[in-house]
């Protein structure tokens, strides 16, 4: 959503929107991570009266999706793609394979074993 | 009050003392370097102010500049208590070997005993990707990271020299060597009293510690809990199930 | 030999307060391995690398400095080429409005 994003691009890796959005979508969550929480944690405690819970399940259903981890999803700092990420270097299978044979991975080094 | 728990101990030994130590065990480096780097014989012998070249080409090296060709010097440690422990970590072996001994030595002429460096298990990674940007998982192909690491350890250091050690290391830092280092700090008995008698120095310092960690008294998640809370529209549930459960819109209805 | 049940939640309590736990004897789901979670937001939010200083920086720092992008110019060649060869992209209308204005008219 576009009244989440910054409005200077400030992202260094490759950019397309998909990328744009999933870090605008991690800023958000950032920011609004302890309100979550605070209301998971008072849904959560069965010691509050009902309807202050029933009231904080509706606040957290209500907010916005982009406040929700689960919308975050690690894509590939060199194309931008989602599928084939490994976390270790935040790049597609492929373009990790390009870089390792490159020498441009520190350490990295073709295996046989 | 246990006398090895005590941090006052002084471990730099004053400057004379630590020039006799270093004499003393430069002496001992004798016979192998004086084989080696200049087979002539001699004993130390005061240069004359007038030399003619061929002579100069004999004269020995100082002791500190024939050390480094040895390996490293050590001192012993006299309780055996750790004080440090460095762990450095590389993909390569020379970096790695050339850092460790400079560690060693730089610990030697600070006067702090090391052990090491302990050649730690490697960590191995590896990868298996598909050699095709597409399709074809038959053909794969297989990469690997080999971290090795070495341990080095202080022994009965005095914690500032064991701070110094770390600042010069770090600001020696060589490339493509990560460092990380555990320094274990001794009190004597009766920690509690002299802790609460520095409390209330170190209040102000410790609050902007409290909130960089997640489990701080200033809890953020907390706090917007009481905030919530104290919010009208939780305040209405509290008195429990009498109230009646009304779906309350929480954006405020808009009339046009 | 038995201990009253009431001593050990004493001591139970006394505990709790010395370590900061929570009191809880009866096991009441009270939420608090919420309030423990670390926050992972931030870690999260560093995932894309963020952007550096650019040329362009560069040059609106040190105006006195010349500085040459190879690829900035590359690209304005290849736009000179095409262009003179007659290919190159049409003209935009300057804004929204006045391209619907000329419509109307």
């Amino acid at each position: 959503m576009s009244m989440f994003r910054a409005k200077k691009l400030d992202l260094g890796c490759f950019v397309n929107i998909r990328v744009i959005r999933d870090h605008t979508k991690r800023k958000v969550f950032a920011e609004h991570e302890p309100e979550r929480q605070a209301l998971r944690y008072i849904i959560r405690n069965l010691s509050l009266p009902a309807s202050t819970r029933a009231k904080a399940q509706l606040q957290l259903t209500q907010m916005h999706c982009y406040t929700r981890p689960s919308q975050i999803r690690n894509r590939c700092i060199e194309g931008g793609k989602s599928r084939g990420v490994l976390r270790d270097f935040k790049m597609t299978r492929y373009n990790f394979r390009m870089r390792a044979l490159a020498g441009l991975v520190p350490g990295v080094k073709k295996a046989s074993w | 009050m246990n006398p090895l728990l005590s941090s006052t101990r002084a471990q730099l030994p004053d400057p004379a003392l630590s020039r006799r130590q270093l004499s003393d065990s430069a002496s001992q480096l004798p016979a192998a370097v004086d084989s080696q780097s200049n087979p002539s014989k001699h004993a130390y012998t005061p240069a004359p102010s007038h030399m003619d070249p061929d002579e100069l080409i004999d004269v020995r090296l100082p002791r500190a500049v024939q050390a480094v060709y040895l390996r490293p010097l050590r001192r012993q440690a006299e309780y055996g208590i750790p004080s440090c422990d460095l762990q450095m970590r590389s993909y390569s072996v020379r970096n790695l070997e050339f850092f460790a001994d400079f560690a060693l030595r730089a610990a030697y002429y600070l006067g702090l005993p090391a052990s090491g460096p302990v050649p730690l298990p490697r960590i191995v990674e590896r990868w298996t990707v598909p050699r095709a940007h597409f399709i074809h998982k038959k053909s794969q192909e297989n990469f690997e990271r080999k971290t090795l690491r070495r341990l080095i350890q202080i022994k009965d250091g005095n914690p500032e020299t064991v701070q110094v050690w770390l600042a010069f290391l770090m600001e020696h830092a060589y490339y493509g060597i990560g460092m990380k280092a555990n320094v274990w700090n001794y009190e004597k008995l009766g920690v509690g009293k002299t802790m609460d008698a520095s409390m209330e120095e170190l209040k102000k310092d410790l609050d902007s510690k409290w909130s960089l960690i997640g489990l701080s008294r200033k809890d953020a998640v907390a706090e917007k809990v009481l905030e919530m809370i104290d919010k009208k529209t939780f305040m209405r549930g509290r008195e429990g199930p009498k109230t009646r459960i009304d779906p309350l819109p929480l954006n405020p209805p808009t009339y046009n | 030999m038995s201990v009253p049940r009431s001593r050990l939640l004493d001591l139970m309590k006394v505990q709790c307060r010395i370590f900061s736990h929570t009191f809880n004897p009866k096991g009441l789901r009270l939420g608090n391995h919420v309030l423990r979670q670390r926050l992972k937001g931030p870690a999260l939010a560093a995932y894309y690398p963020r952007k550096m200083a650019t040329l362009k920086d560069l040059r609106k720092a040190y105006p006195e400095y010349e500085m040459i992008d190879e690829d900035e110019e590359d690209r304005l060649e290849s736009l000179r080429i095409i262009k003179a060869r007659g290919k190159g992209a049409p003209k935009k209308k300057r804004t929204a409005e006045e391209s619907k204005k000329a419509k109307r008219r």
